[in-house]
């Protein structure tokens, strides 16, 4: 404002055209010598918007700023260090939640359509030997019955965790042997990572909000979602998974849309650090995902929820933790490869998940096509994420007498199918073998 | 269980507590805030627990419950009256039920706004008659020019 004061005391057409009279008296003989006019240059800087005012445009100005930070930054860890270091009040998304409906909700927050069935299987140009069955299912029975059976604890189970301190080894020791047994079979599974209960963080923003009260009331500002979650064990391998579908596949189901705010699930707002972390660092060669293995806290389980009426609820928590896991694991491993909400993803990430509470098992697919969730990006973008489930099928009937009564091999086979998936690259290599 | 009631202390192997005449009276209340379609809400007195409203409601009403939330709501001690001396609204706890088997619920609009058109015209003919009948009983001797009858002899 002053600058603009102390400009008006001096008439302005006088200092004009002393500039001007010397340009001209420079440019003319320059003018006269070159045949064509040079187009004339811009004598004043270029006129934005300001920095710091409180209006729409200063803040418009102050975010493209900050996102042409992003853009500038080369490594990934600089990339992410700027789009999480601010910190704010954000939701804080459980995949294991105990929320009526959770997966419609988690669907609306994460962009997702839930697709029921798995994906259309691409047919094997190569026939391999089938994996023989009788010896994983001697091995899947002599896991069940060590944890269930054969194995004398000491001490007593936590109260209400006897469910998850038998089911806890027994899927560490399931994974384990099948991911030994089948890596003859599938040469990623005997170089990937097998990984037991470590963390995986996202951070994401989707929709927007007026601030109800507090120094900032009236002011639009955007949603804020962090996922922090354990997957039980996970398989990670150096090269994608193929697609399952293309990257603009269009779905004609629409992805529910709920009336009020998130608060209303319930869910709640902290302020933390913002992370996005897949399970190992960025350094780490072995950065996509293959397969994520969930086990159902007691709390969840299907007696506990029949007893309260939510029988209808025993499938949306299968659903619910599928999609939210599934969708930070796969947000996570699209970031560490520099993608984020202004530059969206060039190529699907594709992951599998078991989501289990040690009998009943149920699998998804997860294809992550679009990270453009903020309200700006989410303007012209047609792209969904997609999740294929299946519902959940029991393993075994009963365990009596050191014998598994009623095996499923279907659940075995389906497991089975999961872990042989392999990257296309490994495909053509075998051909030329 | 109920209101104003000394609960009889539980010892283990003492018999389970029933109360059949129930002392707590609740309120259905329209949200304040857009609930989502299977969530109800109530006002209900301070001593019962969401235990207490989810046993209340399937006992009584046949109503199944999937899943209770309660919280208490302060009521303003910030009101003076002409004495200076604060004026205390009663606290209250609400309760938003959420209703099982995906049963939905939405408050009723309780005083719908009546449209003209609809009114029966021959209510309001009768209304028309019998106002002018009032009128003509009332209407004193033209020849007086309007003056009151105590305004004589």
């Amino acid at each position: 404002m002053a600058a603009s004061r102390c400009w008006r005391l001096l008439p302005p057409s006088r200092r004009l055209s002393l500039h001007t009279a010397a340009e001209v008296a420079v440019a003319a003989p320059e003018a006269t010598a070159s045949d064509v006019a040079p187009a004339r240059e811009a004598r004043y800087p270029p006129i934005v918007a300001s920095l710091t005012a409180k209006s729409k445009a200063a803040r418009q100005r102050r975010i493209e700023r900050w996102q042409a930070q992003v853009h500038a930054a080369e490594a990934v860890d600089e990339k992410l260090r700027i789009l999480t270091k601010m910190q704010f009040m954000k939701y804080v998304v459980y995949p294991q939640s105990f929320a009526l409906n959770a997966d419609r909700w988690y669907q609306g927050f994460t962009k997702t359509v839930f697709l029921s069935g798995l994906p259309p299987a691409e047919p094997e140009p190569v026939p391999e030997p089938a994996p023989d069955l009788a010896s994983l299912r001697a091995a899947a029975c002599d896991c069940l019955l060590q944890e269930h059976s054969y194995l004398r604890r000491k001490r007593r189970a936590h109260l209400y965790r006897e469910g998850e301190a038998v089911a806890s080894p027994f899927l560490g020791q399931l994974v384990a042997a099948l991911v030994g047994l089948l890596s003859a079979h599938n040469p990623t599974l005997a170089t990937a990572a097998v990984d037991s209960k470590r963390p995986v963080h996202f951070y994401w923003m989707r929709g927007e909000e007026i601030i109800v009260s507090g120094h900032r009331k009236g002011r639009v500002d955007a949603l804020r979602y962090q996922i922090d979650d354990k997957p039980h064990n996970q398989i990670r391998i150096s090269k994608q998974l193929p697609e399952f579908v293309p990257l603009d596949y269009s779905v004609p189901i629409e992805i529910p849309v709920m009336n009020c705010k998130p608060d209303k699930l319930p869910l709640f707002k902290r302020q933390y650090e913002n992370i996005i972390f897949t399970g190992t660092k960025t350094a780490d060669p072995y950065c996509y995902g293959h397969t994520q293995f969930h086990l159902l806290p007691d709390k969840l389980k299907r007696a506990r929820l029949l007893r309260r009426n939510c029988g209808n609820q025993i499938e949306v928590v299968f659903r619910a933790n599928a999609i939210a896991s599934l969708f930070a694991w796969t947000g996570a491993q699209a970031m560490y490869q520099g993608f984020w909400s202004q530059a969206d993803v060039t190529r699907p990430f594709v992951s599998q998940g078991v989501i289990t509470d040690g009998k009943y098992f149920a699998f998804f697919c997860y294809q992550l096509n679009t990270l453009a969730l903020t309200t700006q990006a989410d303007q012209n973008n047609p792209r969904k994420n997609l999740c294929w489930g299946t519902h959940s099928q029991p393993l075994y009937d009963t365990i009596e007498d050191n014998e598994v009564k009623g095996f499923n091999d279907d659940v075995l086979l389906q497991l089975v199918r999961f872990l042989l998936k392999r990257p296309k690259e490994d495909h053509s290599q075998v051909l030329e073998n | 269980m109920a209101r104003n009631v000394l609960y009889p202390l539980y010892q283990l192997g003492g018999p389970q507590l029933r109360v059949f005449r129930t002392n707590f009276f609740i309120q259905l209340v329209r949200p304040g805030r857009a609930q989502p379609e299977d969530t109800v809400q109530f006002r209900i007195p301070m001593q019962m627990t969401r235990l207490d409203l989810r046993n209340y409601l399937q006992s009584i009403y046949g109503v199944p419950v999937a899943a209770v939330r309660t919280r208490v709501q302060h009521g303003s001690n910030r009101k003076r009256d002409h004495r200076h001396v604060r004026v205390k609204k009663p606290d209250f706890k609400v309760a938003y039920v959420q209703l099982a088997h995906g049963q939905t619920f939405t408050f009723p609009d309780l005083f719908p706004e009546k449209p003209p058109d609809t009114e029966g015209s021959a209510d309001s003919d009768l209304q028309d008659y019998l106002l002018e009948q009032e009128q003509q009983r009332q209407i004193s001797d033209p020849r007086r020019g309007g003056v009151p009858s105590w305004f004589s002899l």
